[in-house]
């Protein structure tokens, strides 16, 4: 196992990260019947979103213009503590696993509010649902980190998820499985995907993540597109890296493992947004609070 | 090794969470089914004595009538009250929920305490079993629905009925007897109850016996 | 002589007669056949009484599997005393019934198999040695009596039957539960096998109980058996339960159901003391005990209907019964003594209560006035019961109060005094008031209830009379039983 990581890996994810999503809608297109998009469409809306002009409001200010860029930062700086399952990340430390939490509470922190700036009400209502949601996912995903810590004895992510090997699995079953749907649903709502939020909704009353970033235009909108990538392409890896505990020492091969489980990944997003409708919003909150009991369970049984 | 015990555990704890979050009577009867077969199959298990033909008829029974049986019965008794289907909590679903969690800590510090004197019993079941009761009791408090609350008296025999299984060993007959006669006549005599309080309130909503107070 | 018989014959006439209830066509037969099966019943129980107090100090029957000691022959005889006269007073009452609360054949039999099945079922509780087996009884007095609260449908009573099954459900699960912790603390040690819940294995001096689980077992036990017995603040279901049900089954109810729920958790108690110490359960009782007092002293203050009060009372008064076990040897004679005098006197209330009830049409306080000149034999019967049930002398109870608090100064359990006397002293008002009100005054116009049966002027002689003579004098032979039933509850060293 490589101990400090390469930064071959942050490079590897910046590049394939849109084709997650490619993945995602061209799963959903074909289920529905269609032949849908091409799997590199992503890529072509980012750059087609780059080469526009901007367009700011006359009432937004410097925040409006900051906020995409630090949330695309901060992505990017939680991809260098990310490991890829057994391959290291090129930054490990004890407790980054709350540095990971906490960067991405920064990004969504900084889209909040260039959302609030622009001082309309759509964006102010998409900003209160998704700090709500947040608010309610937050826990969960560290209490799923912290069981996950606690069943591996360590506190930085490279080591943890080096060590779920196919004999930690078989030893801690049921918390590896309670703690890999907690991740599953998180991964939904943090992502905005069915059943919590839906990506293609035109509707405003209906959107979260779409609303907040509706007054964004030109290379703004680029890169908030390319950090939903990322996004994806972060909680994927928490996911998949738990799920694949292929960890043969060699690179190419776990690294390989871990690019089939994203790809599969993709697919199954594809297929619960295809299969399921939207919860209504009141029954959010308990679907996320099913989620961090779920992990609370696992970390409760793992405790003794 | 496969870790049943543990994932019986598991499994049974999101049983008992499922009952706490669930909206429909329909769906509680069948966790609550599902929880019955699972935790019936723990004799099997637990047992270091083997496979006796005792252990056997135990798990058999309380599996045929916690999983098959109450459930239907209590599927009957809610066709009769074709109107209300839905669970009517005076705690709502999410502070259930976390009530639930509160009291899986309060279950494991109780078997802390218990556990050294204990020497037999797996952890993970004595830790069910409390949790078992406590939540069962809690679903009688806090439901609207007479028929809720006879699922939570069940879920509260499960949890005896478990802590019974791992702790007494050697005594003939007093577990079976008194879980299974308990649950027997309790749900006969509860679904009995309903029946009448039915015919003359026109509805299973314990929330309308109010009229006796003070 | 015969007491292993007796003590077979006690449980196997009872569950026969339940059982020829079934097939009788008359409801006269059902009524003549309880008073006759519970007078039997009573015979029986003063000749176990008997053989306990000679040389040997118990009794055992069905290779100790049926146990009785100088504490189970005295509620044994309390029980059947209590069934007997609420029997007697049965045949009275439900000859009377009024309205739409007819006694139809089909309500007679099902009165009687739940009425002798009850009986049965406390017996068992009572007799037997197995705590396993004794919970079992309790079990089944709780379905039995459900039904008998409902023996009249109708929104009340079975509201009243639904919160007592739901309630009594729960507490007879824990005291399962309590059970279970008992038989696996005794299993710690090694012991095991078919006596492992012997009451007299456990209590012997050779038990090893393991401490913590000793402990569990009892809190659960308390909680459990207490909701039965009527302790606060789980005795929700009482006064629903007392007031919706007819006067002979609250009569029973008050008089003797609570107590057998107080017996089963007082078996514990020893067990308890031998693995714990003197303190724990003692502390436990005495809380328990004064803040029953207390929630039924502030309840009583406001009450308008007349079987409301009297349950609040019953809550009241077993929490002085607890009270008393928690004060030492001195304490529980008090108890022991306190559960007669309790007994007999609130069934002459409830009895007076029922039927002026009947005359008058109604429970409500404010509708019954001037008892005294309605109906003589049962005003003064009203009036005798509420003044002994209060506490004034010469009856018997202002006897066991008063050797409760002797107790309690022997206890130095002084704030446990001050509480007990402060809402003894609240109670006394407010049930006076509520007397005067019922018992003097003008009589409203009434001619519902009809004449009384031959049976009514002994029932209330004998029940007043038992008052009167316990009041002033205390048999030698009687205090002798009680203090060897106080000794059973002592700790061992």
């Amino acid at each position: 196992m490589p101990a400090p990581g390469s930064f071959a890996l942050p490079l590897c994810a910046l590049i394939l990260a849109p084709l997650l999503l490619g993945i995602v809608n061209r799963t959903k297109a074909v289920i529905a019947g269609r032949r849908g998009p091409p799997l590199l469409q992503p890529y072509w809306d980012i750059a087609k979103s780059l080469r526009r002009g901007a367009v700011y409001g006359e009432a937004t200010t410097w925040l409006f213009r900051l906020g995409p860029v630090v949330g695309l930062a901060a992505l990017v700086a939680a991809l260098l503590v990310m490991p890829f399952g057994g391959l290291g990340a090129p930054v490990s430390f004890s407790g980054d696993m709350i540095v990971l939490v906490g960067l991405l509470a920064l990004g969504r922190f900084a889209t909040v509010l260039a959302a609030l700036d622009t001082g309309s009400s759509f964006e102010g209502m998409g900003a209160a649902r998704e700090m709500h949601f947040s608010a309610l996912a937050e826990p969960a995903l560290l209490l799923a980190l912290a069981t996950l810590a606690r069943v591996t004895g360590s506190f930085a992510l490279t080591p943890v998820y080096q060590s779920i090997t196919i004999g930690a699995w078989a030893d801690a079953l049921p918390t590896f499985a309670l703690v890999a749907v907690t991740l599953l649903i998180i991964a939904l709502v943090e992502n905005t995907r069915i059943p919590v939020d839906d990506p293609t909704t035109h509707l405003e009353l209906t959107m979260i993540h779409e609303v907040m970033v509706l007054d964004h235009s030109g290379p703004d909108f680029g890169l908030i597109q390319y950090a939903t990538a990322l996004k994806l392409w972060i909680f994927g890896a928490l996911l998949v890296g738990l799920m694949v505990p292929v960890r043969s020492g060699s690179a190419w091969f776990d690294g390989t493992a871990m690019l089939v489980g994203m790809v599969l990944l993709a697919g199954v997003i594809g297929m619960i947004e295809s299969a399921m409708a939207r919860y209504r919003l009141v029954y959010v909150p308990q679907f996320i609070v099913a989620a961090a009991t779920l992990s609370a369970v696992a970390f409760i049984i793992r405790l003794v | 090794m496969f870790p049943l015990i543990e994932t019986i555990h598991a499994v049974g704890l999101l049983t008992c969470f499922a009952l706490l979050a669930t909206s429909r009577i329909g769906a509680c009867i069948r966790w609550l089914s599902f929880q019955g077969i699972l935790f019936g199959m723990v004799p099997l298990i637990v047992h270091d004595d083997g496979l006796t033909t005792r252990v056997l008829l135990l798990a058999g029974g309380n599996i045929a009538l916690k999983g098959i049986a109450f459930p239907w019965i209590l599927l009957k008794l809610r066709a009769r009250a074709n109107y209300n289907r839905e669970v009517q909590p005076f705690v709502s679903f999410v502070m259930s929920i976390l009530c639930g969690i509160l009291i899986l800590a309060l279950s494991v510090w109780l078997t802390q305490e218990m556990k050294p004197a204990l020497a037999k019993a797996p952890f993970v079941m004595l830790d069910s079993s409390i949790f078992l009761i406590f939540v069962g009791l809690f679903l009688m408090i806090s439901r609207r629905n007479a028929l809720m609350q006879v699922i939570g008296y069940l879920v509260l025999e499960n949890g005896i009925f478990v802590f019974g299984v791992i702790t007494v060993v050697g005594t003939p007959l007093l577990v079976e007897l008194g879980v299974l006669l308990d649950a027997f006549v309790g749900v006969f005599v509860m679904g009995i109850a309903i029946y009448h309080i039915t015919r003359e309130f026109g509805s299973m909503d314990v929330d309308r016996l109010t009229e006796l107070r003070g | 002589m015969y007491a292993s018989q007796s003590i077979i014959a006690v449980l196997a006439l009872a569950l026969s007669g339940a059982l020829f209830c079934l097939v009788l066509p008359r409801p006269h037969h059902v009524l003549k056949t309880i008073v006759g099966v519970s007078v039997v019943e009573l015979l029986l129980a003063l000749n176990i009484w008997a053989a306990v107090l000679g040389p040997n100090g118990f009794v055992t029957a069905a290779d100790q599997w049926f146990y009785i000691d100088a504490f189970s022959s005295f509620h044994i005889v309390v029980l059947t005393l209590v069934f007997a006269l609420s029997s007697a007073f049965a045949s009275i009452y439900f000859t009377h019934e009024a309205g739409g609360l007819v006694f139809t054949a089909a309500i007679a039999r099902r009165f009687g198999v739940l009425w002798l099945g009850a009986e049965a079922a406390m017996l068992l509780v009572l007799m037997s040695n197995n705590l396993g087996i004794m919970w079992v009884g309790m079990e089944a007095t709780t379905l039995l009596t459900a039904f008998l609260i409902s023996l009249h449908p109708s929104r009340l009573s079975l509201e009243a039957m639904w919160k007592y099954l739901i309630i009594c459900s729960i507490g007879i699960a824990f005291a399962f539960m309590g059970t279970l912790l008992a038989a696996a603390s005794i299993q710690s040690d090694g012991g095991a096998g078919a006596d492992a819940l012997f009451w007299t294995k456990l209590a012997s001096a050779e038990a090893h109980l393991d401490p913590t689980l000793m402990k569990f077992a009892f809190v659960f036990v308390l909680v459990g058996y207490g909701t039965k017995a009527g302790l606060a603040p789980i005795h929700s279901w009482l006064p629903d339960a007392h007031s919706q049900a007819p006067a002979p089954v609250s009569a029973m109810f008050s008089g003797f159901l609570l107590n057998t729920a107080l017996y089963c958790i007082m078996r514990f108690v020893p067990l308890v003391q031998h693995a714990m110490g003197q303190d724990f359960a003692s502390g436990l009782l005495i809380v328990f005990g004064t803040l029953s007092i207390l929630v039924a002293a502030g309840f009583i203050v406001f009450q308008r209907d007349a079987k409301r009060l009297l349950a609040y009372h019953s809550v009241e008064h077993m929490g002085i019964i607890t009270l008393g076990y928690a004060l030492g040897p001195l304490g529980g004679f008090a108890a022991l003594f306190h559960t007669l005098n309790h007994s007999v006197c609130k069934t002459l209330a409830f009895f007076a209560v029922g039927r002026l009830g009947q005359r008058y049409g109604s429970h409500e306080m404010h509708t019954i006035t001037g008892a005294l000149r309605a109906d003589r034999l049962w005003g003064v019967a009203l009036l005798i019961s509420f003044l002994a049930l209060i506490g004034v002398a010469p009856f018997s109870i202002f006897m066991s109060e008063y050797q409760l608090l002797r107790a309690a100064v022997g206890a130095s359990a002084w704030l446990t005094l001050v509480l007990f006397l402060a809402a003894s002293g609240v109670v006394f008002v407010s049930a006076l008031r509520h007397m005067i009100n019922m018992v003097f005054g003008t009589a409203s116009r009434h001619d519902r209830g009809g004449r009384d049966g031959k049976l009514a002027v002994p029932i209330v002689v004998v029940a007043a009379g038992l008052l009167l003579v316990l009041g002033v004098w205390m048999p030698l032979s009687f205090y002798h039983a009680l203090s060897s039933a106080a000794a059973v509850l002592a700790v061992r060293p």
